[in-house]
């Protein structure tokens, strides 16, 4: 929260320091630049309006997969215990009719069950994926991926090149490219919607009864949600705070940085936070449960800062942790903090 | 019958690879289940993978092998277009076989 107050504060400071008369709103920031707005601009249309030139094959995408893709879905797209699975569930009679029979079970869904237009693939990897490295790969290192992913899924042939030439004909072999449906309402801002709210006059519910709780264990999961609300007004969202489990000392933060606090903005800054925590068990084990672990053992420092950079799994489970890309003192200052308990001041 | 395996194979340099994922439970007869009875083994024993009818690996494999196993092995003289097929056989003795074309 802090940071990000500082972080309000300093670009005031540089928009004030900006502040020459723009246009129709003097003194608020500048106009983007054309150079800013292509860097921003990258979103690839159904008709592949923003879709760039490039192409790369199926053997090429193997190559990528393996590499940069296949430690989270699986070599065959089939995904660990985590992640819903990409390719499966989709037959040749579906490619025929362009709607796949299987969305009609009651059944776990892939990714190519459901997609209606690849051009949403593609930028969806372009921007998202990998998911440790968004927008690392090149323009051609996606399509290459996109053609084997097509290929897994017997959309394409194993000598397939996926081009934005090319984009055109695996559109028209998608499996559920006949499966969307546009309701009006939600569709076409003007459309009707489906809801008629209206105002109750007559023999209205007066008591409102609670219909759900978050159950006791789940309260804490992200947080206390009532302080991630509006910090003005009155605060929506019940308090879930006091239930997790703190340490004491830091239920209020120090406005110095001590140790420990910087080394979580560090954890946060190289994603780490995103698979671990310091107390619950995410994707990764709680940084707690790590220095548990290796109470005794004075060799983990630097063996776990090796496992960091280079990323591994099988120690606490088959789901792997990526390499990062942070720098390696911060990486050995990281696990140090970790084994230490990872005491947040 | 199992599921399906998915295989891959293709030509990397001077080898082919392949890659093989299996459907099987593996239960290894350790295990136990809610009522506390022992969950009877059920494994792949033997893996045997031809090219062109000739084998190129052979397997024998113990309860120690996870469930679902992905198994990956290279061999020489293989070409685009040639046909690799995977079989296994379980200690019940299930058996399953899938090909795949090298590409
Ligand atoms: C570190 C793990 C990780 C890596 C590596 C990774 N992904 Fe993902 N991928 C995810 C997660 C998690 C999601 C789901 C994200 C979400 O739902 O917000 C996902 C979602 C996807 C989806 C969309 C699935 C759907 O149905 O919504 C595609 C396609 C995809 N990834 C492709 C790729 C490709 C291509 C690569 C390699 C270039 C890659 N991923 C690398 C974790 C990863
Ligand atoms: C995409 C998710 C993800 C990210 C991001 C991530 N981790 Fe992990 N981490 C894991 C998983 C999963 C494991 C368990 C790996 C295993 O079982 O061997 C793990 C394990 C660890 C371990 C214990 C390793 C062992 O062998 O016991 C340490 C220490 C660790 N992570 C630190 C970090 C640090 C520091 C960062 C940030 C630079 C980080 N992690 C980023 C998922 C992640």
């Amino acid at each position: 929260m802090f940071r990000f107050i500082n972080l309000i504060l300093l670009s005031v400071l540089v928009s004030a320091v900006n502040a020459q008369a723009q246009g129709k709103y003097p003194g608020i920031g500048r106009a983007a630049t054309p150079a800013e707005i292509k860097a921003w601009d990258i979103d690839v249309r159904p008709d592949f309006t923003g879709l760039p030139p490039g192409s790369g094959s199926v053997a090429k995408g193997q190559l990528v997969w393996e590499a940069k893709c296949a430690s989270c879905h699986g070599t065959f797209g089939e995904s660990n215990e985590v992640f819903t699975p990409i390719v499966g569930g989709t037959t040749a009679d579906d490619i025929k009719a362009g709607r796949v029979k299987a969305l009609q079970e009651p059944m776990a869904r892939t990714t190519f069950m459901k997609v209606s237009s690849i051009s949403t693939l593609w930028d969806y990897v372009n921007r998202a994926m990998p998911w440790n490295a968004p927008k690392s790969l090149s323009t051609d290192e996606v399509y290459a991926s996109l053609a084997y992913m097509l290929n897994l899924a017997n959309i394409v042939p194993a000598d397939f090149v996926l081009s934005e030439k090319t984009m055109g004909d695996v559109q028209a072999r998608l499996p559920n490219r006949n499966g969307k449906v546009k309701y009006e309402g939600l569709w076409n801002i003007r459309g009707k919607g489906d809801v008629q709210n209206v105002a109750c006059m007559r023999d209205c519910k007066i008591e409102i009864g609670l219909a759900s709780v978050l159950p006791d264990f789940a309260q804490g999961t992200h947080g206390n949600l009532a302080e991630q609300q509006r910090h003005i007004g009155p605060a929506r969202g019940i308090d879930t705070g006091k239930r997790v489990q703190v340490p004491a000392n830091s239920a209020t933060v120090s406005l110095t940085k001590s140790g420990g606090e910087a080394m979580l903005n560090l954890a946060r800054d190289g994603n780490c936070t995103a698979c671990h925590q310091i107390d619950k068990r995410l994707l990764g084990p709680s940084f707690q449960e790590i220095a548990a672990k290796y109470k005794a053992d004075n060799g983990a420092e630097s063996r776990l800062s090796e496992k960091v950079k280079t990323g591994g799994s099988g120690v606490w489970g088959a789901i792997p942790m990526p390499p990062s890309a942070l720098r390696d003192e911060d990486i050995r200052a990281l696990v140090r903090w970790i084994l230490s308990g990872a005491p947040e001041r | 019958m199992a599921d399906p395996m998915k295989i891959r194979a293709s030509v990397m340099g001077d080898k082919v690879v392949v890659k093989v994922l299996m459907a099987h439970e593996m239960e290894t007869g350790q295990r136990k289940d809610s009522a506390g009875k022992t969950v009877p083994a059920w494994f792949i024993q033997n893996v045997i993978a031809t090219h062109n009818g000739k084998t190129v690996l052979s397997a024998q494999w113990g309860p120690a092998v996870s469930k679902n196993p992905f198994l990956e092995f290279r061999f020489s003289g293989g070409k685009a277009g040639e046909k690799v097929v995977v079989t296994w056989t379980d200690n019940k003795g299930d058996k399953r076989s899938d090909e795949a074309t090298i590409s």
